[in-house]
């Protein structure tokens, strides 16, 4: 109980913004709007739980929201040369994988700062998109968008498959050993050799994990449009950040799980209709998403200030 | 850097990193005046030999450069401040509110947004030495505040124009030959030059990035002296920002996006150990030249003006920059440790 | 030599290993049989850890051969150590702050890689199963960063007894434990003795060693002085071993009077850090001694009168007058210095120059109106270094540059340049190889001569005797015992052990 003291009051405070959405607008609630925005927040739930794994590796990868538009722009630009979605999938998450290996190698092998090194392959993977597409839009075939189902069977296999991966992986961090080295590694990296778990390949290993995720949101981001933007995934990096941070993922390492994630990347997508109904205009969000992380990060503060020294 | 007690021998002083990051600056600076310069059709030199064009260098070095100064003492600290950039639009948005819809008149709006500024870095000051958080991880937060602050204010659409002439003298005409903001630009240099190198704050700043523990028990304040980098970094921060609205004539949300890798490039580039201890402010001030000539340089060449993606190639040129410095930092002590493994084994 | 029957589990043959110019072992011999406790004993800097990370392959022996079961183990690393069956509890438990006990057991014993499904109620079942046999009551399924340090140490135990190891080296396990978690201890240590593992056990109460171990080797100055069946052994044999030479002669003679009281404590105690009631009155001129066990809460006194850790309890007066002591700053100002314990973290900045580390404390002094002045801070840097003898390439030489006698002379200078009244040293000769220690020993002997009130913190049980004017023996946190300079070894080290071992809750 007092162990998911976090994931409950992150649940909780979820339920309260549901229930207030409830009262003043039930609006929400309706099936089809309600499940368009949840299929909106799959990609990102995928990139949130990749993310997870960084930060409870004592980690962190501001690039994510680059080699999200990277994956997306590529991904889009094969399956418009009629590479079958069977391919593309496989491409964009190796594409993924790559640039996760390249941010983990540089951090790992060098054992640089991740905010620095992750801060350069963000600037360089976004300038090096915008350089090669001019900030052109990619038109995909017709079969491409929702798979070439119906709308809501497309919206239903994103929002099943994205929960799929989400319940595999957070099962996996609890009862797979591969996991629980990520935990051991992030609250005490000396112990973990003692222990024999490699701590660099731990590190190494969790980046390029990252990376074949956002490959693969890049593909459930680019099947729920006819088009693909070149920016699809500006900003992407802060929103997951926030979800992890506040679902009470401890950015020292070590502590929190993808349940606790889950819940927080919910409560911030809550964020924005709840600000509409509220009549307050979406330029907030920005701001409310940093105010956020700084709360959360506060919170864990002044909590491990009192446990003791 | 230390005080130099002996005479320092010739090695020293010539195969130092700053003269070396000099020759590479002279380097670039050749390689674009051979390629970047042309004579148009009227016989008229245009491109990168112009003295527009070094002027134009040095207008956009102020900006990068004073929010690379005001990183140089925080990363000395073994800290790091993401939201400068961010915080140069939040500051430029409020200079321009004051003015336009406060009705003050521009010293005043000036000096509140330099105080604004400086609160801005004491809310990042206050959280780090109060709280005991991490930078990194504070610093993002205010990073996505700051600007979206900035955002909602402008409800993303509002720009401020019309300044004063008055106004836009310091951004964009001259005093004693050179552009004005340089003037104050070289004034902040001098003194965070002198902070870092020629004072007991400096000194401390060192002590604190090499062992904050043993600086601690040094008896040396360290919570202090790690809030005044961050508050200092926000009031430098604002006067970049004040700088930026009088070169562009305009202040908008998006003011000094992405400023900040610029700036952690040109601090990492000029030396500064990006885990803390070792700095030189007048490296940073190298790594600023190198990359204000890149992003001016690139625009003048041929094939750069063809691809009409300035812009693109210089952000991509200084994450690549960044990265090859971080590598670059770290390399002798790898290879130290390798050889010392080989040793041993 | 005890004639055990059975091939030695573990022989150690002319240990050498040096650190710079410091000799840490000079041949050590040692060798363990299964099924005994073989007691490790020795003062602070003997050489007692440096041949712990030998045996666990942390360190690369310089010279010697160490056999393992027969066989000679060319290149011993922590990996192989492991796999030999060698186990060690550290007195600081290397485990995972944020995982549960479970867990924290399980990573250490479960091997087979990553691609594993964790069974977690295997695992609470066989830590739990652990935990009864190392006699903890201990929940499972709590967090370490929960628990006590003695608690966290009987799980390092516990993985140990999992680990099925064959030669369990415990370093000072006791040190931290209540009285009745040390009886449960001592079960456990037999059962392991029974069960034929070789236990090497490293202490400083010499009760326990009669209690517990079976043969006692002493270690003196980086080299064996001996291997003793403990039932041939007296404590005054023990202790005579181990402090060895003559005392007397090495050390300077006080040349003065002690003056007035400068410094004076009525039942200083801070909760946090664990000094309990300390009363004791500093007087100008006089070295005064602090002696006890690792643990006894010196250096935890000396960070009170420090204001690293401040006082929340009793009255602290200098020169008469009511003082309170929040930071260094402050003690600082008030005119006290701190020598600390750790140089090369604390003591030394080992990137900046020596004479940048001279000035750190005095910024306000030299350097007024925060300025820098090159010439004032190179002058005061020069004097100390002929002042202190300090060897080095220059002022300018960084910290780190230095052997470690050198590296405490600027740690010295440092806090010498703050002029202080009162003088905290602690371990002052840790570390530190002979010829600079007696020099230490010389300037300390000078600066009390010159009116300093100095407090030495030793665990140099030679070095508090010769040096002191008065010794206090500090036992859990509190002064145990005033002895008069003069006292012997036997009083002493019978104050810092106490009648009785355990210290109360912990």
């Amino acid at each position: 109980m007092k162990r998911y003291f976090r994931e409950l009051s992150v649940s909780a405070a979820l339920g309260i913004v549901l229930l207030g959405l409830a009262v003043f607008a039930p609006a929400f609630f309706q099936p089809q709007p309600l499940l368009s925005l949840v299929t909106r927040e799959a990609p990102t739930l995928l990139v949130a739980c990749g993310m997870a794994l960084v930060i409870i590796c004592r980690q962190i990868d501001i690039s994510v929201g680059s080699q999200f538009s990277v994956c997306s722009v590529c991904a889009g630009l094969l399956a418009a040369r009629g590479w079958p979605l069977a391919l593309v999938v496989p491409a964009s998450v190796g594409l993924g994988a790559l640039m996760g290996a390249i941010n983990g190698g540089l951090v790992a092998g060098l054992r640089l700062p991740s905010i620095v090194v992750t801060l350069a392959t963000m600037v360089t993977l976004r300038q090096g998109l915008n350089l090669v597409r001019q900030g052109e839009f990619v038109n995909l075939p017709d079969n491409v968008q929702w798979f070439g189902l119906s709308q809501s069977a497309g919206q239903w296999t994103l929002v099943l498959s994205a929960l799929a991966v989400l319940v595999v992986i957070g099962l996996a961090m609890r009862h797979w050993s591969a996991g629980r080295q990520v935990y051991a590694v992030g609250t005490n990296a000396e112990a973990a050799r003692l222990a024999g778990i490699p701590p660099q390949r731990v590190t190494f290993l969790v980046f390029v994990f990252l990376g074949a995720l956002t490959g693969l949101a890049a593909i459930m981001n680019i099947v729920q449009s006819p088009q693909v933007q070149p920016l699809s995934g500006a900003g992407l990096e802060l929103k997951v950040i926030a979800a992890v941070v506040v679902g009470g993922v401890a950015i020292a390492g070590g502590r929190g799980n993808l349940w606790g994630a889950f819940a927080g990347l919910l409560l911030l997508a809550c964020v924005s209709p709840a600000l509409t109904h509220l009549h307050i205009e979406a330029y907030w969000e920005k701001a409310i998403q940093g105010a956020i992380i700084l709360l959360a990060v506060v919170a864990d503060g002044v909590r491990q200030r009192r446990a003791g020294p | 850097m230390s005080a130099p007690a002996n005479q320092p021998g010739w090695k020293a002083v010539f195969l130092r990193y700053e003269m070396l990051l000099f020759a590479v600056l002279v380097a670039e600076w050749l390689l674009f005046y051979y390629f970047g310069t042309t004579t148009n059709r009227r016989g008229v030199v245009v491109g990168f030999g112009t003295m527009d064009r070094q002027f134009d260098i040095l207008r956009h070095s102020c900006e990068i450069g004073l929010l690379a100064l005001a990183l140089t003492p925080v990363i000395i600290t073994a800290g790091i401040d993401l939201s400068v950039g961010s915080l140069l639009g939040l500051c430029a948005i409020l200079f321009g509110k004051l003015w336009f819809d406060g009705g003050l008149p521009i010293p005043v709006a000036a000096g509140l947004t330099l105080v604004i500024g400086a609160l801005a870095g004491g809310l990042n000051a206050g959280l780090i030495t109060g709280l005991r958080l991490p930078p990194l991880i504070v610093t993002l937060g205010t990073y996505s505040l700051f600007r979206g602050l900035a955002e909602a204010i402008t409800h993303g659409a509002i720009t401020y124009t019309d300044f004063p002439a008055s106004f836009l003298f310091v951004g964009q005409e001259r005093w004693l030959g050179l552009p004005v903001q340089a003037w104050l630009f070289a004034l902040v240099a001098v003194a965070v030059w002198l902070l870092v190198h020629r004072t007991v704050f400096g000194r401390s700043f060192r002590a604190i990035g090499f062992s904050p523990e043993g600086a601690r028990y040094a008896g040396l304040p360290v919570e202090r002296r790690v809030a005044l980098v961050y508050v200092l970094a926000g009031l430098i921060s604002a006067l970049a920002a004040i700088i930026y609205t009088a070169r562009l004539g305009q202040a908008k949300a998006d003011a000094g996006t992405g400023y900040e890798l610029f700036a952690i490039t040109a601090v990492v580039l000029g030396g500064t150990s990006i885990f803390g201890g070792k700095g030189s402010v007048t490296g940073t001030l190298l790594g600023v030249a190198l990359i204000a000539v890149l992003k001016s340089g690139l625009a003048t060449l041929p094939v750069v003006i063809r691809l009409n993606a300035a812009e693109e190639i210089s952000g991509l040129l200084t994450g690549a920059l960044l990265l090859v410095a971080l590598t670059g930092s770290v390399l002798p002590k790898i290879l130290s440790g390798l050889r010392g493994r080989r040793q041993a084994g | 030599m005890n004639p055990s029957a059975s091939a030695p589990l573990l022989t150690l043959r002319r240990i050498a290993k040096n650190f710079g110019g410091v000799r840490a072992l000079r041949g050590v011999d040692f060798d363990l049989a299964a099924g005994e406790v073989h007691a490790l004993l020795g003062e602070n800097g003997a050489g007692k850890s440096t041949l712990i990370k030998v045996v666990t392959g942390a360190h690369l022996p310089d010279d010697g051969e160490i056999t393992v079961a027969g066989r000679t183990v060319r290149r011993l690393t922590p990996t192989l150590a492991q796999q030999l069956g060698i186990a060690c509890i550290y007195q600081q438990p290397a485990l995972f702050p944020d995982l549960t006990v479970a867990e924290n057991i399980g990573l250490r014993l479960e091997h087979g890689g990553a691609r594993r499904r964790i069974d977690w109620p295997a695992r609470r079942a066989r830590a739990k199963d652990l935990l009864v046999r190392v006699g903890a009551a201990i929940d499972p399924e709590a967090e370490v960063n929960e628990l006590s340090m003695p608690e966290q140490q009987l799980v390092e135990i516990a993985c140990a007894v999992g680990a099925g190891a064959r030669i369990v080296i415990m370093d000072e396990p006791t040190a931290s434990l209540t009285q009745r978690e040390q009886a449960r201890l001592f079960t456990v240590v037999r059962e392991l003795r029974t069960a034929g593992v070789g236990v090497v056990y490293i202490s400083h109460r010499l009760e326990e060693i009669f209690a517990l171990a079976d043969r006692v080797t002493v270690l003196r100055d980086g080299a064996s002085v001996g291997t003793h069946d403990v039932k041939t052994m007296d404590e005054a044999g023990l202790i005579k071993l181990m402090v060895g030479r003559e005392v007397a002669q090495l050390y300077p003679p006080a040349e003065s009077p002690p003056g007035d009281v400068v410094l004076s404590l009525q039942n200083v105690g801070c909760a946090a850090s664990g000094v309990r009631n300390v009363s004791l009155e500093l007087r100008a001129g006089e070295v005064f001694g602090l002696a006890g066990l690792v643990g006894a809460g010196r250096t935890e006194l000396a960070r009170v009168l420090f204001g690293l850790t401040p006082a929340d309890s009793g009255e602290i007066r200098l020169n008469g007058r009511a003082i309170t002591l929040l930071s260094p700053q402050q003690a600082i100002e008030l005119g006290l210095a701190y020598v600390p314990e750790d140089r090369r973290r604390h003591g030394v900045i080992l990137e900046m120059p020596i004479a940048q580390n001279m000035t750190m404390a005095v910024h306000r002094r030299i350097f007024p109106g925060t300025w820098l002045r090159d010439g004032a801070e190179l002058a005061l840097a020069l004097d100390y270094v002929r002042d202190l003898a300090v060897k080095c390439a220059g002022p300018d030489a960084p910290g780190g540059s230095l052997s470690g006698g050198n590296q405490q002379k600027v740690s010295l200078a440092r806090w010498l340049a703050t002029k202080p009244r009162v003088l905290i040293l602690d371990e002052p000769t840790q570390g530190v190889d002979v010829g600079a220690k007696s020099e230490i020993h010389r300037i300390i002997r000078r600066l009390a001569k010159d009116g300093l009130a100095v407090l030495m913190i030793s665990s140099d049980l030679p070095e508090v005797l010769g040096m002191s004017d008065r010794i206090g023996v500090m036992r859990g946190g509190a002064l145990a015992a005033v002895l008069p300079g003069g006292s012997d070894a036997h009083t002493v080290m019978a104050a810092a052990l106490g009648q009785e071992t355990g210290k109360g809750a912990a």
